[in-house]
């Protein structure tokens, strides 16, 4: 019997023992593990588009005493994003840590990779915080491998603020465990009252889960991290790993929390969103440095999946409802091609250039034609221009605040997006700046395909052809 | 001189927040709950292979948890590793130190040994196991030997990565040609669930010594023996 859930967690830590075990084939054998891992991964995504929900009960025990993995169209969309990104990005680290950095490098990134797919599949409260665990932990040290003093110095801060969040998370989880007895997501579903266990439970996970997923004012953490961490770090980083802890909340929003929520909650979340995408967007105008540019462009585009929140609560389950989610669904993923293509280019582009400084970038587009498509169409998918999947998210959640009569959500996305096109515009415009030579197209096929591919997925795979994770996300586990 | 802030402010919204979590706690413990999970797994423990019932939470009936824990700790150490090598340790203990600590060492493997098997039945374990044998490495350091007993890289790599592998392999191999991931088959629980363990037990022990060195081991010891 093969069961691609437990698979596509094992595997790649079946491949994080064999590259720590021979560090001198860690490219060759780390790929391969990639390669595995991702077939699993995306065999759980198609068995869910055809079949609907999957469900492993480990061990054989069953709930409430045994723990299950479970894929549900919101997790299966999640996943398919997460393994596609991390596929590039292995390529991309293959071609881009040499020897020494390299032996550090796969390890650590397969291990990430594992706690990645296990977070989008876990069923089970505390099998999550560990998860989140073994996630932070790995992060911060893959953060920190440069051992740079300024990325040492961000990456124990990241650490430091990830373990804060995971014991605020762990106590909520402790505190439902005492009054309901069980940690089974559907079966804390159903035993969850309102009241102010539930409500103090909700805060502390939820609270923990923002302080990762750095929403506004607890995205100090992020900048420094993610801008001093070597290239397909930083695309991890941004695109996935934060994006994990917004999945989490999203998850405990809709299915533990359902019945206790209250618009208060849901307008605090938006309003920090709201926050995040006029600051981050700000910054990254500001920006003097590339990667730091992209890296408060993920604070602001954090935000915009926590205006969801208010949007969500105040429309009535039904069509509107499952069109928003959808929406909020394609604008994370969307987000997670771009924000990884772009970090992949920009990294392409320092390691070319020698630095990242935007206002010397002169002639990049002329030495770096591939890279710098691939930061374009991550910027058209960043600011939300037609055809990328982050347009048609917009407009559905603009349409649905409009329809809600919450005019404010509405300037602020709006807002978001003019200082979006700035300062994507500000990086295009610095890259044009000299007389066109002809130079190849496409420089070193290992580091700027990858970037380039999904540059085009976010901008053109998942605008024009975002159909099918309407019908994924129909596949409802909890109803 | 009394700053508002700093004296009164922040103090004063700590312990709301602490009030506040106390009381959630105080009504949480004290509400009528349904079957709590305590009973469940009580009554199912002489199904789980052992009889000690932390052991067959950790090792049976949550043993997908403890997989990923194998991994933290694998996690972690990596991360020291990837920060650059260990320093130069501590000088050679003198004669009675050294004494001590070579009665010591031998010692707290034995007794490594015993908590292993003894968690089948008691209190012990492949964590508390393994725990005692990162101890033997921690006094081996604090007396002066360069790798804490450890052995070469290439063996210790193989040594710090043995929990997860041993553990997901047994997994995989229970779904290929069993009844699915980490289900151990009737009769079988006691043997797979001592082999995981005595994977784990090398792992952890290896794991803690390795962290206490505080980097890379040195690529030629100047004191190699194993512990």
């Amino acid at each position: 019997m093969i069961d691609a859930l437990p698979l596509a967690v094992t595997l790649p830590l079946i491949g994080a023992f064999a590259v720590t075990v021979s560090p001198l084939h860690a490219r060759g054998l780390g790929l391969m593990a990639a390669v595995l891992t991702v077939a699993s991964a995306l065999s759980v995504t198609a068995t869910v588009w055809s079949d609907g929900v999957l469900r492993a009960d480990l061990g054989g025990w069953g709930v409430p005493l045994g723990i299950a993995l479970e894929a549900d169209g919101l997790s299966a969309a999640f996943l398919a994003m997460a393994n596609t990104v991390a596929l590039a990005v292995s390529v991309y680290a293959g071609g881009y840590f040499k020897q020494e950095s390299a032996r550090h490098f796969w390890p650590l990134w397969l291990l990430l990779w594992s706690a990645l797919n296990g977070l989008f599949l876990a069923a089970d409260l505390f099998n999550l915080y560990v998860t989140l665990e073994l996630l932070g932990l790995s992060a911060a040290a893959l953060g920190a491998i440069t051992g740079t003093r300024e990325a040492v110095a961000a990456n124990l801060r990241y650490l430091l603020v990830g373990l804060l969040g995971s014991m605020s998370y762990l106590l909520g989880v402790s505190l439902v465990y005492a009054a309901y007895g069980v940690l089974d997501i559907g079966l804390v579903a159903e035993a969850i009252e309102p009241g102010p266990i539930a409500w103090t439970a909700m805060t502390l996970m939820i609270g923990g889960l923002i302080l990762k997923a750095a929403l506004f004012p607890m995205h100090f953490w992020l900048p420094p991290a993610h801008a001093n961490a070597p290239a397909p770090v930083s695309a991890a980083l941004s695109a996935l790993v934060v994006k994990a802890a917004f999945y989490l909340a999203l998850r405990l929003w809709l299915d533990v929390f359902a019945p206790v929520l209250n618009e208060a909650a849901a307008n605090l979340l938006g309003i920090l969103g709201a926050a995040a995408v006029v600051w981050g967007s700000w910054r990254a105008l500001r920006a003097e440095r590339l990667k730091l540019l992209a890296a408060y462009s993920t604070v602001a585009q954090m935000g915009y999946l926590f205006i969801a929140f208010p949007l969500l609560a105040a429309t009535p389950p039904g069509l509107a409802r499952d069109n928003l989610l959808a929406a909020v669904v394609l604008l994370a993923l969307t987000h997670g091609f771009a924000k990884a293509g772009f970090f992949l280019a920009a990294g392409m582009v320092q390691k070319t250039a020698g630095h990242d400084r935007i206002d010397d970038l002169g002639g990049a587009a002329q030495a770096l034609p591939a890279a710098t498509f691939a930061i374009g169409l991550a910027g058209v998918a960043l600011i939300g221009l037609p055809p990328s999947g982050t347009f048609l998210a917009k407009w559905v959640m603009l349409e649905q605040a409009m329809i809600l009569g919450l005019w404010w959500w509405l300037v602020v996305m709006m807002v978001g997006t003019l200082l979006a096109a700035a300062y994507i515009f500000r990086v295009l415009s610095r890259a044009f700046n000299r007389e066109p030579t002809p130079y190849r197209f496409v420089n070193d096929a290992r580091t700027e395909l990858p970037a380039l591919l999904l540059g085009l997925i976010a901008t053109f795979g998942l605008g024009i052809a975002a159909q099918p994770l309407w019908v994924l996300l129909e596949q409802g586990a909890f109803g | 001189m009394i700053r508002p802030l700093e004296h009164i402010l922040i103090p004063l919204g700590l312990l709301a927040v602490g009030g506040l979590l106390g009381w959630s706690f105080f009504l949480a413990v004290t509400g009528d709950a349904g079957e709590r999970l305590a009973p469940i797994a009580l009554a199912r423990v002489p199904d789980s292979g052992v009889s000690n019932p932390v052991t067959s939470v950790l090792l049976n009936f949550r043993a997908y948890d403890t997989l990923l824990e194998f991994a933290v700790l694998l996690a972690a150490l990596l991360g020291i590793w990837s920060l650059g090598s260990s320093g130069t340790g501590f000088q050679p203990a003198a004669s009675v130190l050294d004494g001590m600590v070579a009665g010591f060492v031998p010692l707290l493997i034995l007794s490594a040994g015993y908590m292993l098997w003894v968690g089948a039945y008691a209190p012990g374990g492949a964590f508390q196991a393994g725990a005692l044998l990162g101890s033997a490495g921690v006094m081996l350091a604090l007396a002066g030997h360069r790798n804490a007993g450890l052995p070469s890289e290439g063996r210790l790599r193989i040594l710090v990565g043995l929990g997860v592998f041993v553990c997901a392999l047994t997994g995989l191999l229970l779904m290929l040609f069993g009844d699915g991931f980490l289900t151990y088959p009737a009769g079988f629980a006691k043997w797979l669930i001592l082999t995981i363990e005595t994977a784990a037990t090398l792992a952890i022990g290896a794991t803690l010594a390795a962290a206490y060195l505080g980097g890379r081991p040195a690529a030629h010891p100047t004191t190699g023996e194993t512990a």
